[in-house]
């Protein structure tokens, strides 16, 4: 550490090893939005209220406004860009997109993350439960039925495809 | 063929769902500074003076702009009213003044954001503190404090109705109802904080790259500010992370541009990006305006009402804004789709020290609606007749005069839109008669008792709403689009250039559907180029429920004119068309007469709560809404609106407990603001879409985004008398309002 | 914006405390973070130096049995405590409070250490622990001691743990046994980081009809988290009532200090839930210790 307090971060993000000399003491979501230019992930509130900032950070979604930034150092994080990809959707985003869950976009990305986060612990979830899985989302334009309902068909698409499949195995 | 009607997924969803969507906030430059933005924080004093030099001296600060550097220091939409930055040294007659804890006072551009903070919280300033108005009531009738001392009076704007003699009718009336009702401020908490990045761009033109909702005002605003021509300004929109009217107005639009643009004067020629917290952005931007309603109305005893009296003020902060146009929607809509002989309404906008007050979807319907509903299902209790029933007997019909005395737009369809959502919410039609007042019911088996043991009592509500579709009262409504038809023998693609912001609603999509229909052509083969007032013809506002049908008939248009000139072997075929929507007029000042509207929407809506008489706590159980949207050009995208105006409304009805206190913020963020979470929505939503459709819309639509919004409190709060046999005049419902009202709290 | 200079993530206990009492400017253990992030960012706690990551330190994530108490680590994420057949054997109020605070990414990251050394009168899994009789173990460089969790507020957001000498390690809680069981209840559903308006935990042991013992936390009932003693003395030894006695409600009311929050609710407010949040929280409970005796322990 020195005066300008530049930290070495050497972590995976979305499969890729990152090794970068960069000023420590912020949030996660300031390295990855500021320093790796990864925008996907959103700030909405900087206070854990809105989810808009959820990542997975070794395997479970974390909140990257209120997560050190040095915590990740050795682990792997995953954002929304390291999911699916344009041409080769996620079942969560093709549902999404199909279902009408998407309106203004902003609450998308950390929508998709928490319910990655909750169908790679529980694959068939009920309506409860997903409601509860999405419980630390906010949205302020869709009224939540659209995305509810995307992301039990979501499920019930991965399931079809692969039952004792994990959803790793869709996500790039 | 045709892709009106259909559920065709939205144009940019794909970006949005994979966060390859960028939103103001997500670009950056190279060589770009960062700005943050002083905020008084104090409701109402006059600037003695404003100490810089300590921030200035600040290394890494680029520059700090203040009044001085604004060389018309004024903005406003509806009237120049606002100082863009206040202080001393411009020319703008009591701009040296602070009025509401969110105005502008200095601009610091540095290297870092860090930076740029840090001096920012250097600069000092030395206030004369004013005293605070904060009572709307109160500042109405104060000729000591103006806020704005070149004008005589807080009043900025009075609106009157005078239909026939309500005197003489109240004389005549049975029954007479009075009301006193006080709606509440609301927060538009869209995702995305205000954000932008100005810069210079290749030709020379001061830009910013930011969210809002009209890009041609934004640019007019800024040019006006910064005294130059329009074509040396230009706005763009890239994904807009949802507006609800608060992106209607200034928040750091003109800022943004006055400091790329003074720094490229001194030589620094450099981007500048500003990001606002959810702090500032609650701070900084303008709220729903709190109306206080007086009213009476007044009926037979078979439920025929004969006259109307209203009184409205509306609390309209430090500055006008768009305030003078809710007002005029608030007028004409506090008296319902109801055909009244006499109708007396005086309407006052009036400037206090609280947080600014402007568009937020709706625009004066839901307080007018609350008022004009909740009266309505008063008069039934005390009539002892169904609301449905007394709503069928009064509703306007074809032909029917409004209170400003002139007939609805062809097309009115509330007669049918009341019938079928009560239908639908378990009323039954008794006769068949299809006469004009129908005998209608909530049927017996559907309204059970309450169990007198059990805290939780059940209860349903009803109301009705009428929304306008386009500016109103003759403000100027047009809208561009240019149409670029290319390819040889065979259509190839269809380019559409629209200035139309997509802040969610899905009105690039529409655009989208509307061109290939028009063109006869598959999505597929239609592009847009979209919100940059260099390529982009003046769309007018996303606001007012407006867009799909301005867009749509200028889309219509365009391609229709693209393809007589395709026709004639042009290639490419290029159009640009203007629509106009038919002409309305403003309110008569002495008796309100005027067309205000070229188009409405008509909503009904039923609501089944349950009340824990024991905690307050209200649980939505079941919302039927009925809404004729026309025609319904994107079902699904329909249906979205429907629900996401319901879960808005039912936050301002429940739960956003907005509180100032002496001109300052107490609900500033998310963890005191409490908006719906997924837990909070109601069990069931049906939205009941209808299509009558409007002569002069676009494939017949209307327009439909606030409409849901309308009759939702209303519903609420006649659901809640049901159950409890209380008539809340005030909101939001929190559960300790519901345990005062059921006089459980000492 | 830079919130701390020097970030360390400690593997041991030890090395932590080393840590902290080495920094030269300000430092401060972190958990999970979020309560300490956000007062940092929204100015309730001065600018740090320096920053000590404990939420790795296996030693502060055991959850298990140990000289027949339950332990807990302080630094284990709530998502585990729920998840846990022991915790909720033994300690079901604790396990209601856990999936109360915020949603599912704050529970991922957010511990009771956390929440017991933010000190905040009406921090759900603090007023959990406080019904079940729990202590807190807490190391200092020379030594370890174990200290009764009631003795750890001073006052709302005040600590007796001093942040660059002490570690709290974990939790102590005795194990339940035939006839007892506990319920938590709070008015507020969940959002995100938002406090509650009024938070409520009974842990009881019955003896046939009747309430052998009892214990009450509630908050915020006044600076610290509260034990309501004399609530407790009123229905100690009493027969169970479903409806709240009105010597309890009497003594509830009184033994309580509520205040009206700017933005969150009036006294008057949460004078009128109390009682109707003891009752129900108390009804939990008894039935809980119907279920758990049809239960094989």
């Amino acid at each position: 550490m020195d005066e300008n307090n530049l930290i070495k971060m050497e972590l995976t993000v979305n499969g890729e090893a990152v090794s970068m000399i960069v000023k420590g003491g912020r949030r996660l979501l300031d390295f990855l939005r500021d320093d790796l230019h990864l925008t996907g992930t959103k700030e909405g509130c900087g206070e854990g209220e809105c989810g808009s900032c959820t990542v997975h950070l070794d395997g479970q979604s974390v909140l990257a406004c209120l997560t050190p930034m040095e915590r990740a150092i050795g682990c792997s994080v995953l954002t929304i860009e390291g999911v699916g990809s344009p041409t080769n959707l996620h079942p969560v985003q093709a549902a999404l997109l199909d279902e009408g869950g998407v309106q203004c976009g902003m609450c998308t990305p950390g929508m998709v993350m928490s319910a990655l986060d909750l169908l790679e612990r529980n694959p068939d979830p009920t309506i409860e439960e997903i409601i509860e899985g999405i419980s630390g989302n906010l949205c302020r334009c869709t009224g939540y039925k659209k995305i509810i309902y995307g992301i039990q068909q979501a499920a019930q698409e991965l399931q079809a495809a692969s039952p004792a499949g994990t959803v790793k195995e869709s996500v790039e | 063929m045709s892709t009106i009607g259909k559920s065709v997924a939205r144009v940019d969803a794909l970006g949005k769902v994979t966060g390859e969507s960028r939103y103001s906030g997500d670009f950056d430059l190279p060589n770009q500074a960062y700005m943050k933005i002083l905020f008084a924080n104090r409701p109402h004093a006059i600037i003695k003076r404003i100490f810089t030099e300590q921030a200035e001296a600040l290394p890494g600060v680029l520059a700090v702009f203040t009044a001085k550097d604004v060389p018309q220091n004024e903005y406003g939409l509806s009237m120049p009213d606002q100082p863009v930055l206040c202080g001393l040294g411009s020319a703008k007659p009591f701009a040296d003044r602070v009025r509401w804890i969110g105005d502008q006072i200095a601009l610091v551009v540095a290297e870092t954001e860090e930076i740029a903070a840090k001096a920012r919280d250097l600069i000092r300033v030395d206030y004369e503190d004013l005293p605070v108005l904060t009572d709307p009531l109160e500042a109405r009738d104060n000729h000591e404090v103006l806020l704005h001392p070149d004008r005589g009076s807080n009043i900025f704007c009075h609106y009157r109705i005078r239909k026939g003699d309500v005197e003489s009718a109240f004389a005549e009336a049975d029954v007479i109802i009075e009301g006193e009702y006080r709606t509440p401020v609301q927060e538009h908490a869209y995702l995305q904080p205000e954000a932008g990045l100005g810069y210079i761009d290749e030709a020379g033109r001061v830009t910013v790259n930011v969210a809002g909702q009209w890009t041609h005002k934004d640019q007019e605003q800024i040019a006006h500010a910064l005294g130059l021509p329009l074509d040396q300004v230009r706005v763009i929109y890239p994904a807009i992370g949802g507006a609800f009217g608060g992106r209607e107005d200034m928040s750091i639009q003109i800022v943004l541009a006055l400091a790329v643009w003074r720094l490229s004067q001194r030589g620094i020629n450099r981007p500048v990006k500003i990001i606002w917290s959810r702090e500032e952005s609650i701070l900084g931007h303008h709220k729903r305006h709190p109306y206080w309603i007086l009213t009476r109305w007044g009926a037979k005893k078979d439920g025929k009402l004969v006259a109307a009296e209203v009184e409205l003020v509306a609390d309209s902060g430090g500055y006008a804004y768009t305030s003078t146009k809710v007002l005029g929607n608030a007028t004409l809509m506090c008296t319902g789709p109801y055909d009244i002989p006499n109708v007396k309404v005086d309407a006052y906008a009036v400037y206090t020290n609280n947080m600014v007050t402007g568009a937020f979807r709706g625009f004066g319907g839901p307080q007018g609606a609350f008022a004009a509903e909740t009266q309505m299902n008063r008069l039934a209790e005390a009539l002892q007749m169904d609301p449905v029933e007394i709503r069928l007997k009064n509703v306007l019909r074809e032909g029917d005069l409004l209170s400003v005395g002139t007939p609805l737009p062809k097309g009115v369809s509330m007669p049918e839109v009341i019938e079928q959502c009560a239908v639908k919410a378990g009323w039954e039609v008794l006769s068949n008669d299809r006469s004009q007042a129908r005998a209608i019911k909530r049927s017996r088996k559907d309204a059970p008792e309450n169990d007198r043991g059990s805290n939780l009592k059940c209860g349903m509500g009803f109301a009705a709403a009428f929304k306008n579709v386009g500016f109103s009262f003759g403000a100027p409504e047009q809208c561009w689009a240019t149409a670029e038809i290319r390819g040889g023998a065979e259509i190839e693609e269809v380019v559409i250039s629209h200035a139309a912001a997509e802040v969610g609603q899905g009105v690039h999509t529409v655009i989208g559907q509307a061109a290939a229909e028009a063109a006869g052509v598959t999505l597929s083969r239609v592009r847009l180029v979209t919100s940059d007032t260099t390529v982009t013809g003046d769309s007018g506002s996303v606001s007012a429920s407006r867009m799909t049908f301005m867009a749509g008939n200028a889309v219509k248009g365009a391609v229709e004119a693209a393809l007589g000139k395709w026709y004639a072997e042009e290639r490419p075929a290029i159009a640009y068309y203007q629509y106009r929507a038919p002409r309305t007029t403003p309110l008569d000042p002495q008796t309100g007469k005027s067309e205000p509207n070229f188009a409405y929407g008509y909503v009904a809506e039923a609501v089944r709560v349950e009340v824990d008489t024991e905690t307050g706590h209200i649980r939505l159980v079941d919302v039927i809404t009925a809404d004729d949207v026309g025609k319904a050009i994107n079902p699904q995208q329909v249906i979205g609106q429907i629900q996401g105006a319901v879960v808005q409304a039912m936050g301002y009805t429940l739960m956003e407990n907005f509180i100032q206190q002496d001109g300052f913020l107490q609900t500033g963020r998310f963890s005191t603001y409490l908006i719906p979470t997924v837990l909070d929505v109601p069990g069931q939503i049906d939205p009941y879409v209808l299509e009558y459709p409007d002569p002069v819309g676009p494939w017949g639509a209307r327009g439909m985004g606030e409409m849901p919004f309308l009759p939702f409190a209303p519903a609420v709060v006649a659901a809640v008398h049901d159950a409890t046999g209380i008539w809340f005049n005030e909101f939001p419902l929190t559960p300790e309002r519901v345990l005062r009202g059921l006089g459980k709290l000492s | 914006m830079t919130i701390w200079k020097n970030y360390f993530l400690a593997e041991t206990v030890q090395e932590a405390l080393e840590l902290l009492a080495q920094s030269e400017g300000d430092a401060c253990p972190i958990a999970g973070g979020t309560d300490l992030l956000l007062d940092l960012q929204q100015g309730r706690h001065p600018p740090l130096d320096t920053l000590v990551d404990l939420s790795q330190i296996p030693e502060m994530r055991q959850l298990e049995i140990r000289g027949g108490k339950l332990f807990i680590g302080a630094a284990l994420p709530l998502n585990r405590l729920v998840e846990s057949p022991l915790a909720q054997q033994h300690a079901p109020t604790l396990m209601d409070a856990a999936r109360l605070i915020g949603g599912p990414q704050v529970r991922n990251t957010a511990t009771l250490g956390g929440n017991v050394c933010h000190a905040l009168p009406a921090a759900d899994g603090t007023i959990a622990l406080l019904s079940l009789n729990a202590t807190a173990l807490v190391a200092r460089l020379e030594q370890r001691c174990e200290i009764p969790l009631g003795e750890l507020f001073r006052g709302p957001g005040k600590s007796a743990l001093d942040p660059r000498r002490e570690i709290l390690v974990g939790f102590n809680l005795p194990l339940r046994e035939a006839g007892q069981a506990s319920a938590f209840r709070r008015v507020m559903r969940p959002q995100g980081v938002a406090i509650a308006i009024l938070n409520l935990a009974v842990w009881l042991q019955r003896a046939a009809t009747r309430i052998a013992d009892i214990r009450i936390a509630i908050g915020p009932a006044g600076p610290t988290p509260l034990r309501a003693v004399q609530t407790e003395a009123a229905l100690r030894s009493q027969p169970y009532q479903p409806t709240l006695p009105p010597q309890a409600l009497e003594a509830l009311l009184s033994e309580s200090r509520f205040r009206t929050s700017p933005h969150r609710a009036t006294e008057a407010y949460r004078r009128a839930m109390a009682g109707v949040l003891l009752q129900e929280t108390l009804e939990v409970a008894w039935q809980r210790t119907l279920d758990v005796e049809n239960q094989d322990d």
